[in-house]
């Protein structure tokens, strides 16, 4: 690691309401924009320990410990390479590498598991998230900050279903076989999960807002 | 553009999809309706959120071995292999890019077929063994013939509408069929509908003609 700059990360220089300002963020744009290799760097030294983690977190068929490594580097240069159209106005740096992650994770799996051609790449089926402006900038940071509060206050058996799901990589199914729950226990359980986490957005609630 | 959708996925659909557990045939109905609706996009980047946070908790924090950055680095000094791109591309305007991606998939290029003098289809390869999964394209004004389903099917509507005994069905919207779900659709009068399907296990004819067709009727995932 002699090559990441130690240097005090920079400081936000983007007023809190108007724009995104934690130095994750900051750090990805300038690698998008200048290439620049100590912000790299500096990414680097915070996420890959994280990215290793939820690559060692997965209990999926077919995946091995093995594949950690792997993963951080394929993540990592994903980053490098793409950081030019991460656009902070959308989501965080977090966000935004959580995505890249996930998404390599399953085509690492798939790559795996198949020795035939594969039209798609999991990032083919993923859409940008919409233009921001600041009502949605100012909504999409709140769901970010009630996310980060209201997870550590979820009761045991919601946190653990939501867990299974997105950290070990387990269809609400398979959660129901390895918990010994009924399939609705389960998805009742992630919908309790969901409101109480203020995501979900009733079906009749749908039409009106497919306008705002 | 503003749009009013009433055939959405689930909210356990959307949490899948936002987690990658969810198959791949699936994902490709998923985010073939997501291309359309507004309101599941933000969904699922709320969804996003619940991943995004869990990753950065994680505990306890691993290890990076410390030639990591390096490999790395040395890989990102690589020249990036330059993407072929001599083949014709056939678009079609408005389709979800994963889609004409697969349409112009050079292994293996669709092909339309003509099911009745109402129909055509032509089946996609998408590299997995769980679901067909393929177009279907129906007339202005065509009547296809009512079915009941042996296993889950999944419908998004691209291009144009179609209507049955529930309901109609327009540009985005995305149905779900079940064993027991009987149907007729009926193509909208003023053009031609076009629509992604996903399909576990062949339809059952309810006509006269089911009797000899049905046991013949066979789905391909590939």
């Amino acid at each position: 690691m002699d090559k990441i700059n130690q240097s005090a990360p920079k400081v936000a220089i983007f007023k809190s309401t108007e724009k995104r300002d934690d130095i994750w963020s900051v750090l990805l744009v300038e690698v998008g924009t200048s290439q620049d290799r100590s912000a790299f760097a500096q990414l680097f030294e915070h996420y890959a320990p994280l990215l290793k983690s939820f690559a060692q977190a997965s209990r999926q068929d077919g995946w091995f410990p093995g594949l950690a490594e792997d993963l951080v580097q394929e993540v990592m240069i994903k980053v490098w390479q793409k950081a030019g159209g991460y656009n902070p106005q959308k989501a965080s740096a977090t966000t935004w590498i959580y995505t890249v992650a996930r998404n390599c994770r399953i085509d690492m799996l798939r790559r795996k598991c198949n020795t035939q051609h594969l039209p798609l790449e999991n990032e083919d089926f993923w859409h940008e998230p919409d233009e921001a402006t600041p009502v949605s900038l100012l909504r999409q940071k709140r769901t970010e900050e009630h996310v980060k509060l209201s997870l550590e206050q979820l009761p045991q058996e919601q946190d653990e279903i939501l867990r299974k799901v997105y950290l070990e990589g387990k269809s609400h199914t398979e959660a129901s076989q390895e918990l010994d729950l009924p399939l609705g226990t389960v998805k009742s359980r992630v919908r309790l999960g969901l409101h109480k986490l203020q995501i979900l957005v009733a079906p009749e609630f749908k039409k009106e807002l497919v306008n705002d | 553009m503003t749009k009013f959708l009433n055939h959405h996925p689930s909210s356990e659909m959307l949490v899948e999809f936002s987690a990658g557990t969810l198959d791949t045939a699936t994902s490709i109905c998923v985010s073939a309706h997501l291309h359309f609706c507004k309101c599941c996009r933000n969904e699922v980047a709320r969804l996003n959120e619940i991943g995004a946070q869990l990753m950065y908790e994680a505990q306890p924090e691993a290890i990076i071995d410390n030639g990591l950055f390096d490999k790395v680095m040395a890989q990102i000094d690589q020249p990036q292999p330059a993407v072929e791109n001599s083949r014709e591309k056939t678009d079609i305007s408005g389709f979800p890019t994963h889609v004409n991606k697969l349409l112009n998939d050079a292994q293996n290029t669709p092909v339309w077929k003509r099911l009745s003098s109402s129909m055509e289809v032509a089946k996609l390869f998408t590299g997995q063994s769980k679901f067909e999964v393929a177009l279907h394209k129906i007339c202005a004004g065509g009547v296809t013939p009512k079915h009941d389903h042996r296993g889950l099917e999944y419908t998004v509507v691209l291009k144009g509408s179609f209507s049955d005994e529930k309901s109609v069905y327009t540009q985005g919207d995305f149905i779900i069929r079940e064993p027991g779900d009987v149907h007729q659709p009926m193509g909208a009068k003023n053009g031609e509908c076009i629509c992604l399907s996903a399909r576990e296990a062949p339809i059952k004819l309810k006509s006269i003609l089911g009797l000899i067709l049905n046991p013949w009727l066979r789905v391909n995932p590939s």
